[in-house]
């Protein structure tokens, strides 16, 4: 290779430059395509690009539901992608070409000869360039292909055309080519050294993911998008709003964030490649300027020389017992140290650091807002961003310490020694075990210095300790395992490849359904962390789990151990000669015993997850799903008796994770039919231990779906009540193959009684997913009922077993521990020990009730003479003076401007974050410990979330628990969005409209996205179907508007009405539509068209100002007049859209600067609703002091898609 | 002290390597003389418990004159061996102290204080006392051969194997870690494998001169020589003619001198006008031996 290209230069020295320029890429280009490393890496790509593309597992760019695997933008998203990937190879092809003549000493042979550098750098740079682009094609080819595959459903796929792809090329691939290539080039040149070239890789890759972070924050769009120099931000934050059918059909627009950052980044490029050109020597390294002449200076040592005793020298080694011993720790100690010192463990450490502390300095959980650094969030902060660094360790390390002798050529020397064989092995694995356990104890330090740093002291260095503990297994497992290959396959880089498919089958057998841990290397139950509950009883899974492969990594490194290599030229038949040599003595019989263990463990753990529980792959329960609904769909309008009271006693044994239940209903039948069968549907089929219908025989029971049918003897007569009772049982047995049950834990117990029997088919227990559904030949997914459809008003949209309850309940648990449920304490008593509560709710409420019970701290508080109780962790009481504050004035609220609150008492109830929700039951108000309790709220600018949630869910006791929408369309919205209205506007009398705003526009953005990846069909506000993005997002959008037209007075008005109207109600329950009717009632005739297009309607406007100018007049006021945009549409459910005719009244306003700059204190000089009615139209407006900036619509109250567009500054 | 009995090693690829080898080596230096891929490497490492013989037996005396069964009784030799082998590295970031410490206790020098003793006292006989702090990487060939002749005496070895050391030291280097072989074979069994005839002229009372797997020679340097007697024969010729000698004689050497070829011939008689007879010397001993094995098997 040396010498031809010595004649490549040759040939070429008579030649001008740029002929000189094509030799050089001619060579070099015919270098790297002869090279099988470009073919492998490229088909490995090309392949990875296939296999995602052909798997539902992995999707991109809203590749789910209605958008098509093709879309063009999925296709641009993918390759953009993949030109982060690619990173990992053309590396290779740029340090290959900058770096070959170096590494072979070349490099004097060239430049010897009369060439300019000019024209080799730029024939070498060109040449990796297009191997590079090769790679990308292949990899485009992979993504064309892969939808024509034959198990790729075609209802999914858009046309073909070539274009996106040429698109993406274009405004992607090659600007991100021509950008790293340069950023490599000038790492090559400037570090002469593979090592250096793929550390800064490495960087990029930390550095790319920690600008991520920004685009958190909605108000650094500009910076997130421009700042990202793939452009993949941009190009995702220009198609984060469309619509389906725009993403289907669409290729984004080469402007606004795209433009500018490919701009930018071009140039970028073009500064780096100067900057490439400018330093690149051709000198031998080491003989340029002295930079880091320190190094060779020779350490004169100390000239203290003992004397030379030769009879010291004559020292012949004791071999004991110990010495043995002595060597391990010696070589552990020695090969520890070499890692902790090398260049790439002190690189992943200061990445690891750097990627660590921003993410831990802005933990943020809802809106923005900062949470407290309390050790558990930092803990799985530093697992997030710091640790998973170790696995790229351990497996390069394993590598780099079976061949460390043998890199050096020391093999020979140290093999010779007189140290037995299981010492450097093991050795080996200790010093990987010490590293782990090094970087792990650094992170913990970095955390705590964090934590510290702000000013926060509650500092548990257990947890650090055992978490971290935890967290290091797989990477000790990981490590262990390459090591082994190492030392089997005696070859560093099959031993690589090898690691390689392990690593991918880990996620790959996942993906086609292979999901029991017990053959999936390394993999477990993961036990989630609480504060409230530790680890609780998960961790035995996990353990049992963690042991087993523990075993099975034992014997591997003793079957290792017995292949060792020592010494020179051992093939595969004298290794195998020497393993059972070597496997005769002890090792023998310990590697027989580890296996043992290990089969027995197995065995033990099969017998736990597959016999004594049930194993269910996702795929088998997904069978299951359509079963039921095959099988029992039929009954899915089956009359069945309603309950008319429940009388629940429960038995909570939070210590062993376990409960009993005695139930009765009180059932009747209000039909004018008998009721002949009874279906009872259990969520745990084993935990029903006996049910008493009065008199029935059990005409079938199917114990996979829970399901059984019981005939009465007597049939239910219409009118007639009976008790229905029932015993429940529910406990573990042994351990379970998935992450155990989160409901009943030691410390923190939440069971709903949605696991106690309900009657006939449930709707809920049916497969949703389209694609499932049509592999299994369900057909389309069944929708919730039409809103007009009047039978399904038959029912509320939580349940068909009951309407209103009448509800007692005992519940007991363990004598530190408070238990909760709906209603009021009536008694507190002992039963065998246990501390039992007697609640009895005093009204009807509906069949939805919950059981809590945990060690709380109580805080009470009380609004009028409304007690107001809030139970919480006793390390979590940050905010608790917050959600009364919260809880009195949306009382105050909602009962001045609603209807009286039918409870007497509040309770807000912590419970684990292992679901991270709020729920409102009757009086009773379960809180997630994620969610608020540990929110920092110090900074004023941040959105109070704890407030708002708070608010909330107290609105709910309104919107749900006093009205509630029929089982049709709709419903949610009279739920959730009537509740995220009344949050609202205790908000706002609480932090005025300046917070409102960064709420709405989070709520905008949110509505926006979430469209993006509906999989269904987006619906109007009043037919929502239960779709988070809507009934959430949109309705607070939609009611504020709503206040702004109508006013606050008038739509309070309307929903007081409402609720006198349809409070407590019996079926048929109430709709959207006639919510709709209450508040048209209240509006003008004028704004009966605004109502139709907010709740019946999707509108986009698409406002802006065009132009702004400001004059002064002589009067020493002035002048704007704005040139405005305004344009409507409607969308249909798939997001195609229509124009619409403008006629809407809108903000305009004019703003001066307040003192510190920024909106909040801004002083609004002129803000006036004004009709808008033409596409372009000119307003001019008179204000007494020198305004600064202008808005039309500036506070984002009505649904545009682009926001920013709507205010504008303005100058003399 | 160390006897060898019919060593026999066959390579996966057919190569004979070693091929009934019986030798006895005594306290002392002892030369191994032969060409590149003569068998000298792979005797070595089998002495040096690297590499598995497929037949034959090698006993090593012990301290306590009970014998080892070297090829079986791996651990105990070695606990008696000193070894330097051919191809040589060291980690390049570590100091000379800090790699022989280490080495020191995997040769079982666990007590601290002896150990640094021991040490500090070889870093001073192999004269890298001052270089001791020095990192490895940047000795030079000289210091890094010394640098293995310290690791090789670590733990008082009574068998001291160097595989081929002086390859590529000029001069002066070699003299000096020549210099350092001798002093240590008057204690032990020191094998020097090598394909340089002086070093083992220089050094060596016994020794042994292989090919092709085969010992050829064993014995003294000076009875080798001494039987070589008046058989050895030169001649300057011209460079046209040196074919046709080289068919017709047992051309042992050609050297030039002043630009025409000087040829050593081994013959009984004067073999022709103009040869006029040289005292031979090992280097005549040890081309003989090779001309006469590769007629044998011609």
């Amino acid at each position: 290779m040396c010498t031809s290209s010595v004649c490549a230069c040759n040939r070429a020295r008579q030649r001008d430059g740029i002929a000189m320029t094509l030799e050089f890429l001619r060579f070099e280009l015919r270098e790297q395509l002869r090279s099988p490393l470009l073919w492998l890496m490229a088909g490995l790509f090309a392949l990875m690009a296939f296999g995602a593309a052909t798997s539902d597992s992995i999707q991109l760019g809203g590749s789910i539901g209605n958008v098509h695997r093709n879309a063009p933008t999925v296709i641009a998203t993918w390759l953009g992608l993949f030109t982060l990937l690619g990173l990992l190879v053309i590396t290779l092809f740029i340090s290959g070409a900058l770096l070959r003549d170096f590494e072979l000493g070349t490099a004097e042979l060239i430049f010897a000869s009369p060439i300019r550098r000019r024209d080799y750098l730029l024939g070498r740079v060109l040449a990796a360039l297009l191997a590079s682009l090769l790679v990308y094609v292949l990899i485009a080819i992979g993504i064309f292909v892969a939808p024509f595959m034959p198990w790729i459903d075609p209802a999914r796929l858009g046309p073909v055309s070539l274009r996106p792809y040429l698109w993406t090329f274009a405004v992607i691939v090659i600007p991100n080519l021509l950008f790293t290539g340069a950023l490599l080039s000038l790492l090559a040149v400037l570090t002469r050294s593979i090592l250096w070239v793929y550390i800064g890789v490495i960087a990029f890759f930390v550095l790319w993911g920690i600008s991520g972070a920004l685009l958190a924050d909605i108000d650094n769009v500009w910076i997130a998008t421009l700042s990202e120099p793939l452009g993949l931000r941009a190009l995702s934050r220009t198609i984060r709003y469309w619509s389906a059918e725009e993403r289907n059909n669409g290729i984004p627009a080469l402007g606004g964030y795209l433009l500018a950052n490919r701009a930018l980044w071009l140039a970028v490029a073009i500064g780096l490649f100067a900057a490439t050109f400018a330093m690149f020597r051709t000198e031998r390294s080491g003989t340029g300027k002295a930079r880091r002449s320190k190094i060779n200076a020779p350490a004169i040592a100390p000239s203290h020389r003992p004397a030379l005793v030769a009879a010291s020298l004559r020292v012949a080694p004791s071999f004991t017992a110990a010495t043995a011993w002595r060597q391990f720790l010696r070589q552990l100690r020695f090969d520890t140290a070499g890692i902790l010192r090398s260049v790439p463990f002190l690189v992943m450490l200061a990445l690891g650091i750097a990627n660590f502390i921003p993410s831990a300095l802005f933990q943020q959980s809802m809106f923005g807002t900062t949470i407290y650094p309390v050790t558990s969030q930092m803990l799985s902060a530093l697992q997030g961003s710091y640790s998973f660094l170790l696995i790229i360790v351990v497996l390069f390390f394993a590598g780099e310490l079976v061949w460390k002798e043998r890199g050096a050529r020391l093999n020979e020397v140290s093999d010779a020694m007189p140290v037995p064989n299981w010492v450097p092995l093991l050795a080996k694995f200790g010093a990987l075990v010490t590293v782990i356990l090094s970087f792990q104890a650094i992170g913990a330090l970095a955390s705590i210095g964090v934590q510290l740093g702000r000013g926060f002291t509650q500092i548990e260095p257990l947890l650090y300790v055992k978490t971290l503990a935890l967290d290091s297994i797989v990477y000790v497992l990981m490590g262990g395992l390459a090591l082994v290959l190492q030392v089997f396959t005696n070859n560093k880089f099959l031993g690589y490849a090898l690691l390689i498919v392990v690593v991918v089958l880990q996620t790959a057998l996942g993906l086609i359904d292979f999901t029991n841990n017990l053959y999936n290397f390394g993999s477990w139950p993961i036990a989630p962390y609480s504060d409230m509950n530790g680890y609780g009883h998960f961790l035995t899974g996990q353990l049992w789990f963690q042991g087993y492969w523990g075993l099975f990594l034992l014997a591997s490194l003793m079957l290792a151990e017995a292949f060792w290599v020592r010494g020179v030229g051992m093939g595969w038949r004298q290794r195998g000669l020497l393993a059972r040599q070597r496997l005769q003595g002890g090792l023998g019989a310990a590697l027989a015993a580890s296996v043992f263990a290990f089969a027995g463990v197995g065995g033990y753990l099969y017998w736990n997850t597959n016999i004594r529980n049930e194993f269910v792959s996702p795929q088998q329960l997904m069978d299951r799903q359509a079963r039921y609904e095959k099988e029992f769909g039929q009954y899915r309008n089956l009359k069945q008796p309603r309950i008319l009271a429940s009388t629940i006693d429960v038995d909570l044994r939070p210590e062993t994770q376990s409960m009993r239940v005695h139930g009765v209903y009180r059932v009747h039948n209000p039909y004018s039919q008998p009721i002949a069968e009874v279906h009872i549907q259990m969520q745990d089929d084993k935990a029903l231990q006996s049910i008493e219908l009065g008199g029935a025989q059990s005409t079938l029971h199917d114990e996979q779906l829970g399901y059984r049918i019981y005939r009465l003897d007597r049939p239910l007569q219409p009118a007639e009540q009976r008790d229905f009772t029932f015993d429940l049982d529910f406990h573990s047995t042994g351990i379970g193959g998935q992450v155990a049950q989160h409901q009943i834990v030691e410390n923190g117990s939440f069971v709903n009684n949605r696991s106690f029997p309900s009657f006939g088919y449930d709707e809920q227990g049916q497969l949703t997913d389209r694609n499932e559904r049509r592999k299994r030949d369900l057909g389309e997914p069944t929708r919730m009922p039409k809103l007009e459809d009047e039978a399904a008003r038959a029912n509320t949209y939580l349940t068909d077993d009951a309407d209103w309850i009448t509800f007692k309940t005992t519940v007991c648990t363990t004598p530190d521990q408070i238990a909760l449920a709906p209603g009021y304490l009536k008694e507190e008593f002992q039963r065998e020990g246990r501390r039992c509560f007697r609640y009895e709710m005093d009204r009807p409420m509906l069949d939805f009730y919950a059981y809590l019970s945990a060690r709380w701290q109580v805080k009470k508080a009380s609004y009028k003479d409304i007690p107001i109780e809030v139970y919480f962790d006793p390390r979590h009481g940050y905010n608790v003076d917050r959600m009364i504050e919260s809880v009195q004035k949306s009382l105050a609220y909602y009962e001045a401007n609603f209807t009286p609150y039918q409870h007497r008492q509040v309770r807000i109830i912590e419970f684990p974050g292992y679901q991270s929700f709020a729920q409102s039951f009757a009086n009773t108000i379960p809180y997630s410990e994620s969610i608020g309790f540990i929110a920092d709220l110090r900074k004023p600018d941040d959105v109070d979330y704890v407030f708002y949630v708070t608010a909330h869910e107290i609105a709910h006791q309104w919107w749900a628990h006093q009205v509630i929408g029929a089982n049709v369309q709709g419903s949610t919205m009279l739920s959730e969005s009537l509740s995220q209205y009344s949050a609202l506007m205790v908000m706002e009398q609480e932090y005025g409209r300046a917070q409102m705003r960064q709420f709405l526009k989070t709520q905008l953005d949110r509505y926006l996205s979430g469209r993006g990846s509906e999989a269904v069909e987006e619906l109007p506000l009043y037919r929502v179907e239960n779709q988070q993005y809507i009934h959430y997002r949109k309705g607070s959008l939609v009611f504020y508007r709503l206040r702004e037209e109508i006013g606050e007075a008038a739509l309070n008005r309307a929903l007081k009405k409402f609720l006198e109207a349809k409070a407590y109600q019996q079926p048929p329950y109430t709709t959207s539509a006639e919510l709709l009717g209450f508040v048209r009632a209240e509006a003008t005739l004028e704004q009966q068209p605004l109502i139709t297009d907010l709740f019946e309607k999707m509108a986009f406007y698409d406002n802006r100002i065009d132009e702004a100018m400001l004059t002064a007049n002589p009067d020493g006021k002035y002048t704007v007049t704005l040139k405005l945009h305004a344009q409507k549409r409607y969308a249909d459910g798939t997001g195609k859209e229509t124009d619409a005719v403008m006629d809407d009244w809108i903000d305009v306003g004019v703003f001066a600067r307040g003192s510190s700059g920024k909106e909040r204190d801004e002083k609004v000089l002129y803000l006036q609703r004004h009709r808008i009615n033409s596409a372009n139209p000119t307003l001019t407006v008179q204000v007494d002091e020198l305004p600064s900036e202008v808005g039309f619509d500036p506070y984002n109250k009505l649904i545009d898609r682009l926001s920013s567009d709507n205010r504008r500054t303005v100058t003399l | 002290m160390l006897l060898i009995r019919h060593l026999s090693k066959t390579y996966s690829n057919g190569v004979h390597a070693l091929n009934d080898v019986n030798l006895d080596i005594p306290r002392g230096m002892f030369g191994l003389l032969g060409p590149n891929g003569a068998g000298k490497s792979s005797l070595m490492r089998t002495l040096a418990t690297l590499q598995e013989a497929d037949s034959g037996s090698v006993e090593l005396e012990a301290a306590d004159g009970t014998s080892i069964d070297v090829l079986r009784d791996k651990d105990a030799v070695r606990r008696q061996l000193g070894y330097l082998p051919q191809d040589f590295g060291v980690y390049p970031k570590v100091s000379a102290e800090d790699l022989l410490e280490h080495f020191a206790v995997l040769k079982g020098l666990t007590a601290r204080k002896q150990r640094r003793e021991v040490v500090d006292g070889l870093l001073q006989q192999v004269n890298l006392w001052d270089a001791r702090k020095r990192k490895l990487g940047t000795y030079s060939g000289g210091m890094r051969q010394r640098f293995g002749i310290a690791q090789a005496l670590l733990g008082n070895p009574r068998l001291v194997i160097v595989d081929e050391p002086t390859a590529g030291l000029d001069p002066e280097e070699r003299n000096r870690f020549l210099n350092l072989l001798a002093e240590i074979g008057e204690n032990v069994a020191v094998i020097l494998s090598t394909h340089i005839v002086e070093d083992v002229t220089d050094l060596c009372p016994t020794m042994a001169i292989m090919n092709r797997g085969q010992v050829l020679l064993t014995g003294k340097p000076n009875d080798a020589i001494a039987a070589l007697g008046s058989q050895v024969w030169r001649k300057q010729i011209a460079k046209s003619a040196l074919p046709g000698y080289e068919a017709n004689h047992i051309v042992l050497s050609t050297r030039l001198v002043g630009g025409h070829p000087v040829i050593h011939v081994f013959s009984a008689q004067r073999p022709e006008e103009g040869f006029e007879p040289v005292a031979p010397d090992l280097e005549d001993v040890y081309f003989q031996r090779l001309r006469l094995q590769s007629r044998a098997a011609a």
